[in-house]
């Protein structure tokens, strides 16, 4: 099979039947259903995004297509995004396109990575964009649509197709879509983008490439003064798993998503975001030994330490999903030439105007 | 490098030359040198790999001279 673009922008179809097989046949599908997107859904989510349709944020690989506002509004109709979302779509699609994302790169890697875009400020009421039990599961809407939208213009912009030019050998359940909110009010902490630079009122995306999420299990005891530690070093031993890239390659950023419990552990003992990350930093490590024994291109000398983390701004902490004994880790590929950084932008609401009702 | 006037040939697994074409052809050099390679040759084992390299390298050179006969 040969990868093409449609040719025209407009198809004709008998109906809407015709049309889904029709985008299915092309590939165009993440091989669920699609929302049709007709002129004038298209032409709603254009209005959405208050910008004008023919305007290109960029060239995305590897197909290097124009990611043009209308191309991501008819993947966002596709997704069954709302036409609200669409600023939500747009600031995401604006920073996977950075350069020092190499979205080009992790499109076409054999790894099984996938962008995890975290949502922080008030467009996450707005959008009811979930933060709490099952976020990254089935069942809200703007989770699931907007990751799914920019997965949509990943493979119709920049034309990643499984085992042609995205070559991922079993890619990941979020791949399909991979979208989030920080539960702000269940944190005791900062919301995450005020330790990037935004202030509290405004909303942003966070991005990273990541693996699927991995479980970490830890039961606190209040009795234990040593319990903070020990959730540490649960979620570091994750960090630092033998089997990851980040072990081997030695950086690379990775995502810990800590439970509010969890949370409220590391907080009541006196630690700060920061200090969260700084001693993650700190415990997931591997002896040389350790990883050459298992891949000795990778160990490093001999009596060396290998970090999974380089530094703190490497390692994001949120607060997200439902109270309980887990906490997740989201390891990643650690490789592109900036090494999976993490990118973020802001998402503007006040470009977009009222969308009226519409028929079609 | 190629756009930058370096000689240069791309050594692609059979496995990984669709994708080879893909991208070649969307970065306006469908006719970028290549030298197709048996997969996988990673872990392959040094006597595999020095028959392979002892095999293609007249090709990569005769490539990057320009001559006939290097791509697959």
């Amino acid at each position: 099979m040969t990868i093409t673009a449609p040719t025209s922008n407009l198809i004709e179809a008998a109906d809407d039947e015709a049309a889904l097989e029709w985008l299915h046949a092309q590939g165009c599908t993440d091989g669920l259903p699609v929302v049709i997107p007709t002129q004038a859904r298209v032409e709603r989510m254009i209005l959405a995004s208050g910008l004008d349709g023919s305007l290109s944020l960029g060239s995305m690989g590897p197909g290097n297509g124009a990611t043009t506002i209308s191309a991501i509004a008819t993947n966002a109709v596709m997704a069954g995004c709302e036409p609200d979302y669409m600023p939500v779509v747009v600031a995401i699609i604006q920073a996977i396109l950075k350069p020092e994302f190499d979205l080009t790169e992790m499109q076409g890697t054999t790894h099984s990575t996938a962008p995890l875009a975290i949502i922080n400020g008030p467009i996450r009421s707005a959008c009811s964009i979930e933060s709490g039990f099952g976020a990254l599961g089935p069942g809200f809407r703007a989770n699931a649509s907007i990751g799914r939208a920019v997965r949509l213009v990943m493979m119709n912009v920049g034309m990643a197709r499984p085992g042609e030019s995205d070559m991922a050998l079993l890619g990941h359940p979020g791949k399909f879509s991979y979208c989030l909110a920080e539960a702000e009010e269940a944190s005791p902490w900062e919301p995450h983008h005020t330790s990037l630079g935004y202030f509290a009122e405004q909303s942003a995306v966070t991005v990273v490439g990541a693996e699927a999420p991995h479980n970490v299990v830890f039961v606190a005891d209040a009795d234990d003064p040593d319990s903070p530690e020990r959730l540490l070093r649960s979620l570091a031993a994750v960090l630092a798993n033998l089997g990851s890239n980040n072990s081997h390659f030695g950086g690379g950023a990775q995502v810990v998503v800590l439970n509010p419990d969890h949370a409220d552990v590391l907080h009541d003992a006196g630690m700060s975001r920061r200090d969260v990350q700084e001693r993650l930093v700190e415990l997931a490590t591997n002896s040389h030994e350790a990883v050459a024994q298992l891949n000795p291109t990778f160990a490093g000398k001999p009596g060396s330490t290998r970090q999974a983390l380089r530094s703190a701004d490497d390692v994001i902490v949120i607060v997200a999903g439902g109270v309980g004994l887990y906490s997740v880790v989201m390891p990643s590929w650690a490789a592109g030439g900036h090494m999976n950084s993490i990118v973020h932008n802001e998402i503007i609401t006040d470009l977009s105007c009222e969308i009226p009702f519409a028929q079609t | 490098m190629a756009k930058r006037g370096k000689a240069t040939v791309a050594l692609v697994t059979s496995d990984f030359w669709p994708q080879g074409d893909f991208i070649a052809s969307a970065s306006g050099m469908p006719d970028l040198p290549r030298q197709q390679v048996p997969h996988p040759v990673a872990g392959s084992g040094n006597e595999a790999m020095s028959s392979l390299a002892r095999e293609i390298a007249p090709k990569l050179v005769a490539t990057l001279r320009g001559q006939d006969g290097g791509a697959a």
